[in-house]
């Protein structure tokens, strides 16, 4: 299939981007999105040109590293689809595509369509974790927890940090990734001894580095890969509010 | 300030959109009932405004409260817009919007033009400085219209009689019995606005703009009512089918009733007999 390409070239987080245009003539339809561009860039390199820079890491849609904003939808059209696991067949011979960055004053570009997403890592470390004394491990069995509370925790857990809820922000806003990432441990017995200090931290991190205020559109739910529901919002904003408001205390 | 401190945290800014917003919309639907009176018939709609009127201090403490939620969710919102813009950075390209609705990413917008409705609406019904012509005073100077005269006994509450005004240069005149400045009668003047609002929206400049702007508080509600459940942290899976509907019913609702108002009134349905 042939294609044509407008892809976002940007040398450094400093110089100003700029739009590139390549046209692809052999384009395969079992190719994947990132294989597609592969192939452009065995092709740039041999024409001595500077090959296109794009995040990815485990190409099966579990790590989190893959981004792009393709014809405006992060990750691509395919709900529930990481770039990496987009196939070309999703796209019609002749279709031009505009690949992008992940856009989001939080995530500079480092280069072409590599964003600095650290941080996200950097909200982690306010609070992301459960704290676990060293010693003998538990019984599995020890603390039950019940069958619907797990599921939830699990569907909370699935957030693979990617960002494409941030880049598809009319907001710049990150309260999915926060709210998953909160709510995997509100959900479960362990994360309640830091419970609200886990949101208060959290969020507090999350707006110091600059990220938006959600407005309830919902998009962040829509081009989730991994379906990342917006109850865990409404369930962070919850925990949060007790902490802040009622100075509820671990 | 210390009061302003919540502005430093994007959820804590939410909530104050949210909370004070609910109020709004609170008002919104005792207003909305409030003027649907009208149907029933001057003396009805006459008697609840000039009982809005006579609540005094209550009045006022509506009045203020709604006036701080209303500063309260403009200022905030326009600190979120620009932490939202500041946030977004460089634009997109090509936007492909998946699920957010315009009407949710007009909100600022439609918020702009829900303020200036409600300047032209208080400066048009309330302070009477647009279409001054038909506006009802308390003054008795410049009274036109009904009046509600009594004497001691009606503001004791054992009469509620209502009589016709009669001017006659210096002399006043209720169900003939001539009145003076002189006479120790306590006068007693309700606000004609039944004949207020007929009279103005016989008018279709104002029908017309009352229909439209009302149309854009309806847009606004529409995705406001939905957010403020979810910044509220109500979100259940059981309970969400009424969470998201009811920002488009209510908004629908309202706008309907709202509307009805000028367009009955425009097209001869409602206020024959002013």
């Amino acid at each position: 299939m042939k294609l044509t390409l407008h892809i976002w070239r940007q040398k450094n987080a400093q110089s100003k981007g700029h739009f590139e245009k390549f046209q692809m003539n052999d384009v395969s339809e079992d190719m994947s999105f990132l294989e597609m561009l592969d192939l452009l860039n065995e092709r740039l390199i041999s024409e001595g040109k500077d090959a296109i820079a794009f995040d990815h890491d485990c190409r099966e849609g579990i790590c989190g590293a893959c981004s792009l904003t393709i014809n405006g939808t992060p990750h691509g059209p395919e709900a529930a689809t990481t770039t990496c696991q987009l196939h070309m067949r999703k796209f019609k011979d002749g279709d031009t595509l505009y690949i992008e960055p992940f856009r989001s004053r939080a995530f500079p570009v480092i280069k072409d369509l590599i964003v600095d997403r650290s941080a996200f890592d950097r909200i982690m470390a306010a609070g992301g974790f459960v704290s676990v004394r060293t010693g003998q491990p538990q019984d599995a069995n020890a603390i039950p927890i019940s069958k619907e509370k797990a599921d939830l925790a699990m569907d909370a857990a699935a957030c693979i940090g990617c960002g494409a809820c941030v880049a598809s922000c009319p907001n710049g806003a990150a309260m999915l990734f926060v709210s998953a990432k909160i709510s995997q441990f509100a959900m479960l017995p362990q994360g309640q001894p830091e419970r609200k200090r886990r949101a208060l931290n959290m969020v507090n991190q999350m707006d110091k580095e600059g990220f938006g205020a959600c407005t309830n559109h919902y998009e962040c739910e829509a081009v989730c890969p991994k379906k990342i529901s917006v109850r865990f919002i409404a369930q962070m904003n919850r925990d949060y509010l007790k902490a802040r408001i009622l100075k509820e205390k671990d | 300030m210390a009061l302003f401190d919540y502005l430093k945290s994007t959820l804590l800014s939410k909530v104050v959109m949210a909370v004070t917003g609910v109020i709004l919309v609170l008002f919104l639907i005792g207003h909305c009932v409030g003027n649907m009176q009208v149907y029933i018939g001057q003396e009805v709609f006459n008697r609840y405004a000039h009982f809005l009127q006579g609540l005094g201090e209550l009045l006022w403490i509506i009045r203020i409260v709604l006036f701080v939620c209303l500063v309260l969710h403009i200022i905030t919102s326009i600190r979120l817009k620009w932490l939202n813009f500041q946030a977004k950075g460089q634009k997109y390209e090509v936007k492909n919007y998946v699920k957010a609705k315009l009407t949710g990413r007009t909100m600022i917008w439609t918020g702009v033009l829900v303020v200036a409705f409600l300047v032209y609406h208080l400066l048009h019904f309330t302070i009477g400085v647009i279409d001054a012509d038909n506006f009802s005073k308390r003054n008795m100077e410049y009274y036109k219209g009904e009046v509600v005269i009594a004497e001691d006994k009606v503001l004791n509450g054992e009469s509620n009689e209502i009589g016709k005004l009669e001017r006659q240069a210096e002399t006043i005149k209720v169900e003939g019995k001539e009145l003076s400045k002189e006479n120790d009668v306590v006068l007693f003047f309700r606000p004609d606005a039944y004949s207020m609002v007929v009279k103005s929206f016989r008018q279709p400049l104002y029908a017309i703009s009352y229909i439209i702007l009302v149309i854009f508080v309806g847009f606004h509600l529409s995705h406001a009512i939905q957010s403020a459940f979810q910044t509220l942290g109500l979100n259940h899976p059981k309970y969400n089918c009424f969470f998201r509907a009811v920002g488009p019913w209510l908004s629908t609702i309202l706008v309907i009733c709202y509307i009805s108002i000028p367009i009955t009134i425009w097209f001869g349905l409602v206020g024959g007999g002013v």
